[in-house]
């Protein structure tokens, strides 16, 4: 087990460092002058000088990824060419809005889809196993973004129980919360779809086997088999799928964030794209990068609660 | 004569008829999608506009079947060069094994930390947002899928007996796998690449709708829905008829692809 | 007490239990022998409602004033393990993998005996030690793959008795085990059945083991009972044709070796079972039987002395 876990945690440090690397190539070498890049074809010669010397462009390639890289571990991810503040103050202002939004799609995609899942599996070849089936299947094909339209004409311009977008501010937790239930509405129902087709057939393959029918036996009802008995066992390729799903939903919340207007992280790359912001981009890019490489590292780790027989074998 | 499953043929007709409407509006589309007309805006649904006008009296129903095009060309494109590089990468790593096989693998690994979307937006603040960056970031995240199909299937292969007396008649790595790997590994690939379509057609819309694809006034179902958002209170119906165009083209896909999965996989016929 | 009165489990087109009817006492012992599809653990699974969904159960079980055929799953589920506890053949699968085997044996103490943790846990570990398993203790903290499949058949046992059954249903619990090891269990099964005055039906292929754990005996052929009595008068005096062959077939000294020690071919019965809608509509082993008489495929045998046979009814 030491053994599994030394090697995960070497190789998941591995791949922040090729992350780093790729993100840092793609941003600095293959614009060639990111000062021009930034500054347009019109700019002036002394413009890009002051801009080279403050991003410190004439140090060789290899020294600013490095310092880059000891930046970005202490914290310091440098100074947002549009907003002029660090990158790292706007990312704190911000990160609340997205983690927020992230973390309660996940809960609403888990609990969706588990429901529904192991609901399909218990009717199996009956109405409700028909009817859930066709739902993820229909589900994996609608866009999220447009899903978000079909909840914002709904909800907000037909019923207008809900705010079309918009955000205003932790200060009115009660507005917050309303401005959030669309958002999250939108980012799980399309994952749930997905996780739920999972969580079938993995209820489906477990139900097969003889322990289930041990606990069936000794009289356990069939809602205690089901989730104590099924659903345990089940976890673990909807684990895997999960931790996918984390990756897939946090860059979801970029998707989602524009589409409502929401002052999180997702908007903030966008603006900086707009502002021809490479400092920023760069930093914002790297730290979506790292939430989806840790998400998967942490996966890795969640198998050995859940199994015990890994424990064993590594 | 065994029958072929439901999921492959509501697939193949979602499919054909994607395909066609995109085959068709390169010769006739009732209107000229970009012909502007801000007299008849806002038209409703008539038989002169079957699905009416936008907001600058544009014709609907031929900017659909415009952006069907735009769909299918860039999936097709996409799918093909990530497809190409990837399967080629997959290949490579099973002939050589070793070194090369793991590091292919691990690249194949860590690049899955890159979502089509951050891709996207890495090229997007570099070269400004164009469809081509949509292309090369769909292209991009397809490498990693088919080298992982191409190797696992190849891996297959090689231990097959004609290819131990394919080796043992002195044939090379490469003619081999150019003669007998290949050949035999294009079942399972051209399933992926089904799949694949359905979610580079998803990646596409997703990327026009945020801007970083198809480029005003160039027809695309995802950069309609993003200007009918601004118009939800005039408007609702532009929001309606995209998206259930991204619908059926993205179902169609996967079902084709799971269907195919199943006809040609009879191992992997899953419960459904 | 358990009764079973023309009970008949059909699967599809054919019959995978025909008309059994069995009396249960407390304390009795009956082994069920036969073939490997002869319907014996069909029997198993109809007493304790656990047919596949596709079957269909017809004629009347009683559970001691409860009859159970047509009754739904919630009332199984009361009478599982309570009054009916099953042993399954497979103890390396029939434990869930993610649980520590005392939890499972806790489980049923707390949600069906009301018992608190602690006292459960004092009930299961005593459990343990009645069934046999050294060192109770640290057994109850290990996972089903830590520990042997002797152990996990003992801890399948200790679950069982959880909520003190009236019968206790073990289907071929020791095919799956080493000769050694096998003759434990059977042992612990019988001394277990004596001990707490608890019915057990123990389902098995093997003769050997059924001699030694076992009372009375049950030999079924194509889902009928064919010969039923005590288990020592049946197996040392055999009397339906296919009980005959069985014995026969059983590798005995005598059996091995020709009087001038060339080896002897082992005595099969010839033929296979046929497929359940196959199976002829009189007695269920003409087609097999080396002394079949013209009607025996159409016309079903009656039950004379505990077995049906045409031949045996002409001689009385």
């Amino acid at each position: 087990m030491g053994y599994f876990l030394l090697r995960r945690t070497i190789s998941f440090i591995v791949t922040l460092f090729v992350v780093s690397a790729v993100v840092f190539a793609v941003m600095n070498i293959l614009p060639g002058d990111p000062a021009l890049t930034i500054l347009g074809l019109d700019a002036t010669d002394d413009a890009l000088a002051a801009l080279r010397e403050e991003l410190a462009l004439n140090d060789p390639v290899i020294t600013r990824y490095g310092q880059w890289v000891w930046g970005a571990l202490r914290g310091d991810f440098g100074v947002s060419h549009s907003f002029r503040v660090p990158v790292s103050e706007l990312v704190v202002e911000r990160l609340p809005l997205t983690i927020s939004l992230a973390i309660s799609g996940m809960v609403v995609t888990v609990i969706l889809a588990l429901v529904l899942g192991i609901g399909a599996a218990a009717h199996h070849r009956k109405a409700g196993d028909w009817g859930v089936m066709f739902l993820s299947q229909l589900g994996i094909a609608v866009p999220a973004f447009w899903l978000s339209i079909l909840l914002v004409l709904l909800f907000a311009v037909k019923l207008r129980w809900l705010p079309p977008g918009g955000f205003p501010g932790w200060s009115e937790p009660l507005g917050a919360i309303r401005a959030l239930i669309l958002p999250t509405v939108a980012l799980a129902l399309v994952q749930a779809a997905v996780l739920a087709r999972v969580t079938r057939s993995s209820a489906l393959e477990v139900m097969r086997l003889d322990y289930i029918r041990t606990a069936r036996a000794m009289g356990f009802s069939r809602q205690r088999v089901l989730w104590r008995h099924v659903l345990p066992n089940a976890l673990i390729p909807i684990v895997t799928i999960v931790g996918l799903q984390f990756a897939a939903l946090v860059t979801g919340t970029i998707v989602i964030e524009n589409v409502f207007y929401l002052p999180g992280l997702g908007r903030l790359i966008f603006q900086s794209i707009a502002n021809r912001d490479l400092p920023s981009v760069q930093a914002l890019v790297m730290l979506f990068a790292a939430i989806v490489v840790t998400a998967n590292f942490i996966v890795d780790l969640l198998y050995l609660a859940i199994d015990p027989r890994l424990k064993a074998r590594s | 004569m065994t029958r072929l499953p439901v999921n492959l043929m509501i697939g193949a007709v979602l499919v054909g008829l994607v395909v066609a409407t995109a085959a068709l509006s390169l010769v006739w589309t009732p209107y000229d999608h970009t012909l502007l007309n801000i007299r008849d805006k806002f038209a409703p649904a008539s038989p002169v506009h079957w699905l009416g006008t936008d907001q600058l009296g544009r014709d609907v129903f031929s900017q659909l079947m415009a952006a069907a095009r735009n769909s299918v060309a860039v999936a097709l494109t996409a799918v093909f060069i990530g497809g190409s590089i990837g399967v080629s990468l997959g290949l490579l790593a099973s002939a050589i094994g070793g070194l090369v096989e793991d590091i292919v693998m691990r690249l194949a690994d860590i690049s899955f930390a890159f979502p089509a979307l951050l891709f996207a937006i890495m090229l997007a603040a570099v070269f400004g947002p164009s469809l081509t960056v949509a292309v090369v970031a769909i292209a991009f995240i397809n490498i990693p899928v088919f080298a992982r199909v191409a190797r696992a299937s190849a891996n297959q292969i090689w231990t097959r007996e004609y290819v131990f007396a394919a080796r043992a008649a002195g044939m090379g790595r490469f003619a081999i796998t150019r003669d007998h790997v290949l050949p035999n590994i294009a079942a399972p690939v051209i399933v992926q690449a089904t799949i694949e379509f359905a979610i580079a057609i998803l990646a596409e819309a997703a990327l026009s709708y945020l801007g970083l694809g198809a480029q005003p006034p160039a027809p695309s179902w995802g950069r309609m829905l993003s200007e009918a958002q601004t118009l939800m209170y005039l408007a609702p119906q532009l929001a309606i008829y995209p998206g259930l165009c991204i619908v059926v083209a993205v179902l169609g896909f996967s079902l084709l692809g799971d269907g195919l999965r199943d006809v040609t996989d009879p191992r992997l016929v899953r419960e459904r | 007490m358990i009764k079973a009165s023309k009970l008949s489990v059909s699967l599809g087109a054919g019959q995978a239990v025909r008309d059994v009817s069995l009396l249960v006492r407390p304390g009795d012992r009956i082994g069920v022998v036969g073939e490997s599809g002869c319907g014996k653990t069909m029997l198993g699974l109809a007493m304790i409602g656990m047919t596949p969904a596709a079957a269909k159960v017809s004629g009347s079980l009683r559970l001691d004033n409860a009859e159970m055929v047509g009754a739904d799953e919630k009332s199984w589920q009361v009478q599982r393990a309570r009054r009916v506890a099953m042993v399954f053949q497979e103890p390396m699968a029939a434990l869930n993998p993610i649980k520590r085997v005392g939890d499972t044996v806790m489980e049923p103490l707390i949600i069906h005996m009301g018992l608190s943790r602690a006292q459960a846990r004092e009930c299961a570990l005593s459990l343990f030690e009645e069934v046999g398993i050294p060192d109770p203790e640290a057994r109850f903290r290990q996972f089903p793959h830590e520990i042997s499949g002797g152990q996990r058949q003992r801890v399948l046992i200790a679950l069982a008795l959880t909520c003190d059954p009236g019968l206790l249903i073990a289907d071929e619990p020791t095919t799956a085990l080493d000769a050694n090891v096998a003759l434990r269990i059977t042992e612990l099964l019988a001394r277990l059945a004596r001990d707490r005055t608890m019915a057990l039906l123990f389902i098995s292929h093997d003769l050997a083991a059924v001699a030694r754990s076992t009372e009375d005996m049950l030999v079924m052929y194509g889902g009928d009972i064919v010969e039923r009595g005590k288990t020592a008068a049946v197996l040392s005096d055999p009397r339906h044709p296919y009980t005959q062959g069985l014995l026969s077939a059983r590798p005995r000294p005598e059996n091995v070796r020709e009087t001038d020690g060339r080896r002897k071919r082992l005595p099969t019965i010839p033929g296979a079972v046929p497929p359940l809608a196959d199976l002829p509509a009189g007695c269920r082993f003409a087609g097999r039987c080396p002394v079949e008489m013209s009607q025996c495929a159409t016309v079903r045998p009656a039950e004379r002395e505990g077995t049906i046979c045409h031949q045996l009814e002409a001689a009385t």
